[in-house]
């Protein structure tokens, strides 16, 4: 220590070594955030999921629409059988409306569905795709860092 | 976000990549056509692969419809029994996608692309949700015969500005050493 002053003076070869410990901290955090790699392999596999998912819902509401459109037939159908029956049947006909007119619902609501899901799929697969690419880019800006690193640290311990 | 000419830049860049990628031969005619208007209705034999190029200043959203027919599969499966459609075609609109990132790399030096990703036919209706700047469809054909569609869908979240690619590019992407004049 220089006795005029605070000041602490470092040698050459100190320094030479607090700047390699650097260097091994920034390699080892470098090495920790690479191990996203995996995590990105983790949402690749919960997309497919997430896309299986919705298709099995859009075959569902699929389904849905065609038992709503054989309710509707075989409603309109008892409608014209009631007629048929006259004043006897005149409670059917009204049942048979309203059958009719609950069909029309769930048709109109599985159509509305399949877009929710049509939606939903579309974003799902264009955010994913997007965290992907994200992913490389980082990684790429990752695998330069390191070069970097490695470059000085072949500089300070040739 | 992006000027006309940036955009135009963009469509030059891709139907390049095009014409370079989704021929299986030196050669074959490809037609490009711009087409208005999303494609309406379910149509089951139709396949849907979607490919993400992303900056940190845009993404940009290509999408590939083909028809699964005799003329799709005579040309793109040829004698292969060993590959599906789906696989032949995620393969060939890889390389197509990977020309365009090639090219817009020149502008913009952070760049990737995703893996391709299937969808329903249906979802085509809903690019609006994306909120793009600007969606370009475009109808392919190949040797007259294969039909094709292809839509860029670009979402800025910062001003965007795409110079035309250079000749070292064209070069790189052509593949032949010859420069192709659009």
């Amino acid at each position: 220590m220089n006795p005029d002053s605070d000041v602490v003076e470092v040698s050459g070869a100190d320094k030479r070594g607090d700047l390699l410990r650097r260097t091994e901290s920034v390699t080892q955090g470098v090495a920790d955030i690479k191990t996203l790699a995996v995590a990105f392999e983790r949402w690749h596999e919960d997309l497919s999921l997430m896309t299986a998912q919705s298709r099995g819902l859009n075959t569902v509401g699929e389904d849905l629409a065609r038992i709503a459109r054989q309710m509707i037939m075989v409603s309109i159908n008892a409608a014209i059988e009631a007629a048929r029956a006259g004043d006897i049947a005149r409670g059917f006909v009204v049942v048979a409306a309203e059958v009719k007119t609950q069909a029309e619902h769930v048709q109109e609501l599985s159509g509305d569905m399949r877009k929710i899901l049509h939606k939903g799929e579309l974003l799902t697969a264009a955010t994913f795709q997007d965290i992907q690419a994200g992913g490389k880019m980082m990684m790429a800006a990752i695998s330069g860092l390191e070069l970097m690193v490695k470059q000085l640290r072949s500089e300070l311990d040739p | 976000m992006i000027s006309t000419h940036s955009l135009h830049n963009v469509e030059l860049a891709f139907h390049k990549a095009i014409k370079a990628n989704l021929v299986r031969e030196t050669g074959d005619g490809c037609e490009i056509a711009a087409v208005e208007g999303a494609p309406v209705g379910k149509d089951s034999a139709h396949k849907v692969l979607l490919i993400t190029i992303s900056s940190f200043v845009f993404r940009l959203i290509v999408i590939f419809r083909i028809i699964d027919n005799p003329a799709t599969r005579a040309y793109y499966l040829r004698a292969d029994r060993t590959q599906t459609l789906d696989e032949v075609f995620a393969e060939v609109a890889n390389l197509c996608s990977g020309a365009l990132n090639r090219e817009l790399s020149v502008n913009f030096p952070h760049l990737a692309m995703s893996t391709p990703n299937t969808l329903s036919d249906e979802c085509l209706a809903f690019l609006g949700e994306l909120r793009p700047q600007h969606i370009a469809r475009f109808g392919i054909t190949i040797n007259d015969s294969v039909q094709l569609q292809a839509t860029l869908c670009m979402c800025c979240s910062r001003p965007v500005e795409v110079a035309e690619a250079t000749a070292a590019t064209d070069e790189a992407v052509c593949g032949n050493g010859e420069l192709e004049l659009f």
